[in-house]
């Protein structure tokens, strides 16, 4: 498995040239066991907070996807209570889309994505799909309500207690506003998206 | 549906059967021409001896004990970053080397799967196994390659996986080793139109009992691809011989004379041999499964018992029923011989023990059995075959097997002995036949577990427990078998056979296949192999194997002595790619072409390993004109069909590309 080569690129990569509203770093020195975050959107309900992301990368890699999952909960109807992810691109095919052109940097983008445009029809959480889908006002409402009670930057900038936010990383704060500074317009996201949908 | 049906057999070859039956000879070296011949095809679509379950296992725990090893060694980065730098040394080095071979090096290192995993083979050790691979003819040199490799292996479940992976898709592939004293050998083929897989593992233990290349092993239990299980098992014994040679192999060629430790008391043997069996043997009764089942539970506690008992016994050395029991075995063994009568029943008792019973237990009794063997005579290596079929069935046709099955059942009067058993419970429907004909006694078990069930229940967790029950299942029913092989030889079914009296038996009509066989008796059972093992957050197992022979035994070193395959994943696997295939055969690949990098060549990177080519470097281009690495497009290729950036079917265009 061309893992750790490819790996090391990936993250020389990933440092120098993050993807707007993502960073990506290694966990404690770990090869196979990356922290990412994703900058929650604007004009979504997640503008202003800071997710946490696992990152694990499998022996295989790139012949497997690698597995990523939140560590911040997320109200979001492809993203279950325990984080995981309903996302083609994270499955192997024939069912998923992985394919070992795509990397991690490619998939925190499509993660990015997927938070700004839920996918109500492949449900992971059915009862906040339906509420997307039938009763966005609230829905919007429930997911601010969540961004702001796990996700927002004052709260684990300043406390860190709470169980929830306790994987953030001491270093959370000030990643997330260089990332910020750099928070991609609109434009650059569409273009990502119809590259990985075609 | 899908169903895998995993047959374990293990077979014990009487001293004498080599010259009995010279025909097996034959069969043998017919085998070892795997991937060419009309045999061979042929086989593949009839039967398969596999090792697989076994391995299966172990990859399993070892993948977790790997991941919880992850996990607890985070604070020894400064360790692992050398580890790393070490990893990605060697990966560069893999790169190069496999860079600097002509096409037909490249060809002959991936065939034989030696190429093994960038970053944990030092470029010395592929050297090496080039030139082996050169030198000599693969089957042989694989047998020594393999034996080095096993021990990565083992540290990495993942490479058997895609080595199963990648010969469900192209077919047919050897792979063995040897270890110590004994030796393993995988085959496996695909039947291309069916899409049914079969794995066959076979385990030998080699002694130096100078009766080295007396035997002649692999009685191929046929398997019509279609066919029933017990009629396999039937038909097995009825043309053993004539059958090719599936997994079979040959233990001749692989008795290289070892010491083995002598840990068995001979002194069991002489009582063993003094009674008579009653006739409670001669129970015929042939069984539907219907007509068991709703027996079963009631039946079930008995049988435990008995069990637990004749472990006990054994393990304490306590001669009363159950060694008494085994000497009248013997004497009915004999007595079958001649008359090819007797046997069966007794059989019987020991095959309907296999409702699943805890797998230590079987271990015990493995043991215990072991100690007895050590008495007997048998001088011939045992050898163990597991067989692991993955087949698709569609819900009606299973529904017809099972009512075949069950006729097969009733009327188990075929010439030679064989007896059967099966029950069903909890969807996992297994059977056990014992058929002997010659004094090759041959074992068979068969589990079939509806892998749909697996799947609902644990879809997301390949440690689910639903796979972990499947693995002990399986697991146990080997472990079961093992005990059978014992038992049969020596241990004891006498107090507990009225218990069992439910099981078919069958008359050995037989009697002409008795003549050869009568004094290689003691012989037949040969060696089983136990797992034991918790399989409960798939923790630890242990693996033991007892050689039986004159006094030697051999005790399997846990994991590191055998390949392992993580059958929870080859399941999920498996379960993905229904009907269609998901990846290329190789010839497919080699059909693709490939070019060397050059100079002019405008500068690009391979999306697979993200890394630029350099001179020399051979690129793969597919149908779509995407360029790769050799060795990153293949890899990906032989598991999948569609190009890594364009995601174009490579298969399809590339017909639409022959035809322009």
């Amino acid at each position: 498995m061309q893992r750790a080569s490819r790996l090391k690129r990936e993250l020389i990569l990933l440092t120098t040239e993050p993807p707007p509203g993502i960073t990506c770093w290694q966990n404690e020195s770990r090869a196979d066991d990356l922290r990412a975050q994703i900058l929650g959107g604007e004009g979504t309900p997640y503008e202003k907070g800071i997710f946490n992301l696992e990152v694990t990368v499998p022996e295989r890699y790139p012949f497997e996807p690698p597995k990523i999952c939140f560590l911040t909960p997320i109200y979001h109807p492809n993203i279950d209570s325990a984080g995981r992810i309903c996302l083609d691109v994270l499955k192997l095919p024939p069912k998923g889309a992985w394919r070992p052109s795509l990397n991690i940097s490619t998939l925190l983008t499509s993660i990015q994505l997927l938070m700004t445009e839920p996918n109500p029809d492949d449900p992971l959480m059915a009862d906040i799909s339906s509420e997307y889908k039938y009763n966005k006002p609230l829905f919007l409402r429930n997911a601010k309500e969540w961004t702001e009670k796990y996700a927002s930057q004052q709260k684990s900038a300043s406390e860190t207690l709470s169980e929830e936010v306790n994987q953030t990383e001491a270093s959370t704060p000030k990643k997330s506003a260089i990332s910020q500074k750099r928070k991609g317009s609109d434009t650059s996201i569409r273009e990502k998206k119809s590259r990985l949908d075609s | 549906m899908v169903y895998a049906q995993i047959a374990a057999e293990a077979r014990g070859l009487s001293h004498g059967s080599s010259d009995l039956f010279p025909i097996s000879a034959i069969d043998r070296t017919d085998e070892f021409q795997v991937g060419g011949g009309d045999e061979i095809t042929k086989e593949m679509n009839t039967y398969f001896p596999v090792f697989l379950t076994t391995i299966l296992f172990y990859s399993f725990i070892n993948m977790e004990s790997s991941d919880s090893n992850d996990k607890g060694n985070i604070d020894q980065s400064e360790a692992q970053r050398r580890s790393q730098l070490d990893r990605l040394d060697r990966e560069e080095a893999f790169y190069q080397f496999v860079n600097n071979l002509s096409d037909e090096e490249y060809r002959l290192m991936r065939d034989n799967n030696l190429l093994g995993t960038p970053g944990e083979i030092t470029e010395e050790e592929l050297l090496r196994r080039l030139h082996q691979i050169k030198e000599g003819p693969p089957q042989q040199n694989s047998d020594e390659n393999r034996g080095a490799e096993s021990t990565e292996d083992v540290s990495n479940g993942d490479s058997i996986i895609d080595w199963l992976n990648s010969v469900r898709q192209t077919g047919n592939t050897t792979r063995s080793g040897q270890r110590g004293n004994q030796s393993w050998r995988a085959v496996s083929r695909t039947n291309p139109n069916s899409g049914d897989f079969r794995f066959s593992l076979e385990i030998n233990v080699n002694r130096n009992n100078g009766n080295t290349n007396s035997e002649t092993e692999n009685e191929p239990s046929v398997e019509p691809s279609n066919g029933e299980d017990l009629e396999n098992s039937q038909s097995d014994s009825e043309t053993p011989r004539s059958e090719s040679p599936s997994g079979g192999q040959t233990a001749s060629e692989r008795n290289t004379s070892e010491e083995l430790a002598a840990e068995e008391a001979p002194s069991h043997r002489g009582q063993r041999r003094a009674r008579s069996r009653s006739p409670e043997q001669r129970r015929t009764r042939a069984r539907t499964d219907r007509s068991r089942s709703p027996i079963n539970p009631v039946s079930e506690a008995p049988r435990r018992s008995h069990h637990n008992t004749s472990s006990q016994t054994f393990d304490h050395s306590l001669v009363n029923e159950a060694e008494g029991s085994s000497r009248t075995r013997q004497h009915v063994t004999l007595r079958q011989h001649s008359t090819g009568t007797e046997m069966p029943s007794e059989n019987a008792a020991l095959f309907s023990t296999p409702e699943a019973r805890p797998v230590p237990q079987a271990a015990g009794s493995s043991e215990t059995n072991a100690s007895g063997e050590s008495a007997a005579p048998g001088q011939r290596p045992p050898t163990i075959v597991l067989d692991l079929q993955v087949r698709r069935v569609r819900p009606g046709e299973y529904r017809q097997r099972d009512s075949i099955a069950n006729r097969t059942r009733s009327r188990s009067q075929t010439p030679n002995n064989t007896v059967t058993y099966e029950s069903e419970r909890g969807g996992f429907r297994r059977t056990f036949s014992r058929s002997e004909r010659a004094g090759v006694r041959t074992y068979v078990s068969t589990i079939r577990i509806p892998i749909r069930r697996i799947l609902n229940t644990g879809f997301s967790e390949t440690t689910s427990v639903a796979i972990q029950t499947m693995l002990r299942q399986i697991m146990t029913g080997f472990g079961e078998l093992s005990y059978f092989m014992y038992s049969d030889s020596d241990a004891d079914p006498s107090g507990p056979a009225p218990n069992q009296s439910g099981d078919a038996a069958e008359p050995p009509s037989g009697g002409g296949t008795g003549g050869g066989s009568s004094n290689s008796e003691g012989t037949d059972a040969s060696s089983g192999e136990v797992y034991e093992g918790s399989n409960e957050g798939g923790s630890t197992s242990g693996a033991r194997r007892e050689g039986r022979n004159t006094r030697g035994s051999v005790t399997f070193e846990e994991s590191g002595s055998l390949p392992f395959l993580s059958l929870a994943q080859f399941f999920l696997l498996n379960e993905d790619d229904d009907d269609q295939p998901r990846g290329l055969t190789k010839e497919q690949i080699d059909n693709l072409t490939m070019r060397n990098f050059g100079e002019s060549d405008a500068l690009k990177t391979c999306s697979v390993c993200i890394t630029e080519y350099t001179e020399g470097n051979k690129l793969r281009k597919l149908p779509c004109s995407h360029e790769y690495h050799v060795h990153c497009i293949d890899r990906w290729l032989s598991e999948n069909s569609t190009c890594p950036i364009c995601r174009r079917a490579v298969l399809a265009s590339g017909n639409r590309e022959s035809v322009v």
